[in-house]
């Protein structure tokens, strides 16, 4: 579960600091959906980027799976992101110099898992997301769609609690979006880990268990 | 990540930037290519030139006289003798069993009467061959050497060959020869092949001080050479002069020839290395025999040489470290090119040192494919010059050279170096590219 108390976070420092998320809390509990809306620069990332590791709790309490993110650095940080998190970018984050199946198979790479069961499993999570003809292919040889979904499997890889999705649908059309969105659906029930989705699409926020908003800095239930 | 797992990420960015990596590896193999070049070329000449100094024999070679040494003789590069002093088997022995000596090289020199007989096959059915008639006789000297281990003397072949060792009817001349003779210092061809009548003297009991038997016998020319084994114009197999001293023991003590009592005349005594000279020296000179070799002027010579050594290495380091600082800055235009790809990597879980590996690997491995085509060219440029160089010193009618092969560090160290010092300067930009913030990576 993720369990977010008095979470303040400036940039900057001094007169110029600028507090992006002031005294935010926050509960989504174990298996849950929330999404988080908010319009640009509200800190709707930020926000996810603190929870999934990637920025430091400067103020305030942050546990994501029983894990206090505040007493984590370095190692300890990226073990956490390996370990209980898995992303999903809105412009998908895919390295273009790999295929599809190496691209999952590097989070298994970095979370050391052996070299003989990558190319099983990264298989087995492709035809999860229905992409087992694309496996071979690069990036740039994928549409939007599913290139999201190959993100989508790669954030899988490791078997996360948490699902952290930055605008997932941002950079898809309609019908791409609602499929992914139901994709991710889909593997968050059947695998029962939590799910983050941040968006600003209403629609799609609909369908979250919850549905929170961001705004100068105060996190509001709707 | 392993060190495998961040190899193949690191191959596979490198095949994404084809050209520039492309144009990196090639700036690092020229680098290691003057590099490697300069070095072989520098070492080859060195040794060469110091092989000249002793006429093509090793450069650690002690020339001992059978005689007592002179004390004043061992701080100098000139052979200082006493009075004489017989030279056999067990003193070679003796010297041979004495710390850092490699080998020894019994020398036996014997006066002999030169009758240059040019055209001597032309009257071969004559009984008393024409030449015998000339007045251009002179008294020489054989210089008699184990001709089977020539490559532990002082002896540079520059026509023809040497005689075989134990031939009775085959000798090499210097070009003191020729010039007496009259014959064209570069025109060897005209004395090899030619015949040399010898009559090795015997001082006859009763005969006069004046008188003396002579052992005559025929030998041809097969090679032109330049020896410091001893002073003399012919050089033959040791069983020559040895059968020379057999028959000059037959006789007296003359006024001029004395009998030969000593079985050597001399010995080249080569140590381990170089720097071993100076001891092997001493060893001898404590034995009871006066010696010398060119310990100070090679020692000399190859402080110069050394410092060019150190400016063409110096040189060709420069190119080199320009070459690696080529990969720092491919790294580091890449390092801005996959900053959102660090970003991605580390939202996936890479520690820092993961990052850093990964650019590490990668400039690695451009320093060894570098280094490897450097060498590789580096041998072939080395090759090339040698053959030049030894076609222009031919044309010139000088002694050609061959600066050897590359040598073997050079071939081994030059890959592992380069790919050291490409990692060395992959350093900053795996430090900076692992240090990167995540979020600042992804573009927060």
């Amino acid at each position: 579960m993720i369990l977010v108390r008095g979470l303040t976070h400036r940039y900057g420092t001094g007169p110029d600091a600028l507090t992006i998320l002031c005294a935010v809390d926050m509960d989504v509990p174990s298996g849950g959906y929330a999404a988080v809306m908010g319009v640009s620069g509200a800190g709707k990332s930020t926000l996810l980027s603190i929870l999934g590791g990637l920025e430091p709790v400067q103020q305030g309490t942050v546990s994501v799976g029983g894990e206090d993110l505040s007493r984590l650095h370095g190692r300890e940080l990226a073990r956490f992101r390996r370990a209980r998190v898995g992303f999903v970018f809105q412009d998908f984050g895919l390295l273009t110099m790999l295929t599809a199946r190496e691209n999952v198979e590097l989070a298994l790479t970095l979370a050391a898992v052996p070299r003989s069961l990558r190319r099983e499993q990264a298989e087995r999570l492709l035809a999860e997301v229905g992409l087992t003809a694309r496996a071979s292919h690069r990036p740039p040889k994928l549409s939007g769609g599913e290139l999201q979904r190959v993100a989508i499997a790669r954030a899988l890889a490791n078997e996360p609690a948490v699902l952290l999705a930055d605008e997932p649908t941002g950079n898809l059309d309609e019908d791409s979006a609602s499929r992914v969105m139901e994709l991710l659906e889909r593997l968050r029930a059947d695998r029962g880990c939590t799910l983050v989705v941040v968006t600003h699409n209403p629609e799609l926020a609909a369908r979250a268990d919850q549905r929170l908003r961001l705004s100068r800095g105060q996190l509001v239930r709707l | 990540m392993t060190w495998s797992d961040a190899a193949v990420l690191a191959l596979r960015s490198l095949a994404r930037r084809g050209a520039r990596s492309l144009l990196a590896c090639l700036g690092v193999a020229l680098g290691t290519t003057l590099l490697v070049a300069l070095l072989s070329i520098s070492g080859g000449a060195d040794s060469k030139i110091v092989s000249q100094l002793s006429h093509g024999g090793p450069a650690a070679a002690i020339h001992v006289d059978a005689a007592l040494p002179d004390p004043s003789g061992f701080e100098s590069d000139t052979l200082k003798s006493g009075a004489p002093r017989d030279l056999g088997a067990a003193q070679l022995q003796e010297i041979q069993d004495s710390p850092h000596v490699a080998s020894v090289v019994p020398v036996l020199a014997m006066p002999a009467l030169v009758v240059p007989c040019p055209d001597y096959q032309e009257f071969a059915a004559h009984p008393t061959p024409p030449c015998r008639q000339h007045t251009d006789e002179y008294f020489g000297a054989l210089i008699g050497a184990d001709l089977a281990r020539f490559r532990d003397l002082p002896i540079t072949v520059l026509a023809g060959r040497l005689p075989r060792a134990g031939s009775m009817s085959e000798v090499a001349v210097t070009q003191g020869y020729m010039e007496r003779v009259n014959l064209d210092l570069n025109r060897f061809q005209d004395v090899i092949g030619s015949t040399i009548e010898f009559s090795t003297p015997q001082v006859a009991p009763g005969g006069g001080q004046g008188r003396f038997r002579g052992r005559w016998y025929l030998a041809t020319v097969v090679g032109v050479v330049a020896q410091t084994v001893d002073d003399g114009e012919f050089l033959v197999p040791i069983q020559q002069t040895q059968a020379a001293r057999q028959w000059a023991l037959g006789g007296v003590d003359g006024r001029v020839f004395k009998r030969p009592t000593s079985p050597y005349s001399g010995l080249v005594v080569v140590a381990d290395t170089l720097a071993d000279v100076h001891a092997v020296r001493r060893e001898i000179f404590d034995i009871g025999y006066a010696n010398s070799a060119p310990e100070h002027l090679v020692a000399s010579i190859q402080k110069y040489l050394h410092i060019v050594d150190i400016v063409l290495g110096g040189i060709g380091t420069v190119a080199l470290s320009i070459a690696v600082l080529g990969v720092c800055n491919t790294l580091l235009a890449a390092i801005r090119e996959r900053w959102r790809e660090i970003g991605v990597l580390k939202a996936l879980g890479a520690a820092d040192e993961d990052v850093a590996r990964w650019f590490l690997v990668e400039a690695g491995l451009l320093g060894v494919v570098g280094g490897l085509v450097g060498t590789a060219a580096g041998a072939a440029v080395t090759t090339v010059v040698a053959l030049v160089v030894d076609r222009y010193l031919k044309e010139q009618g000088l002694l050609g050279v061959d600066l050897g092969g590359l040598p073997v560090p050079i071939i081994v160290g030059a890959p592992i170096a380069t790919a050291l010092l490409a990692v060395v300067a992959g350093l900053a930009p795996a430090l900076r590219a692992a240090r990167l913030p995540v979020r600042e990576a992804l573009g927060g």
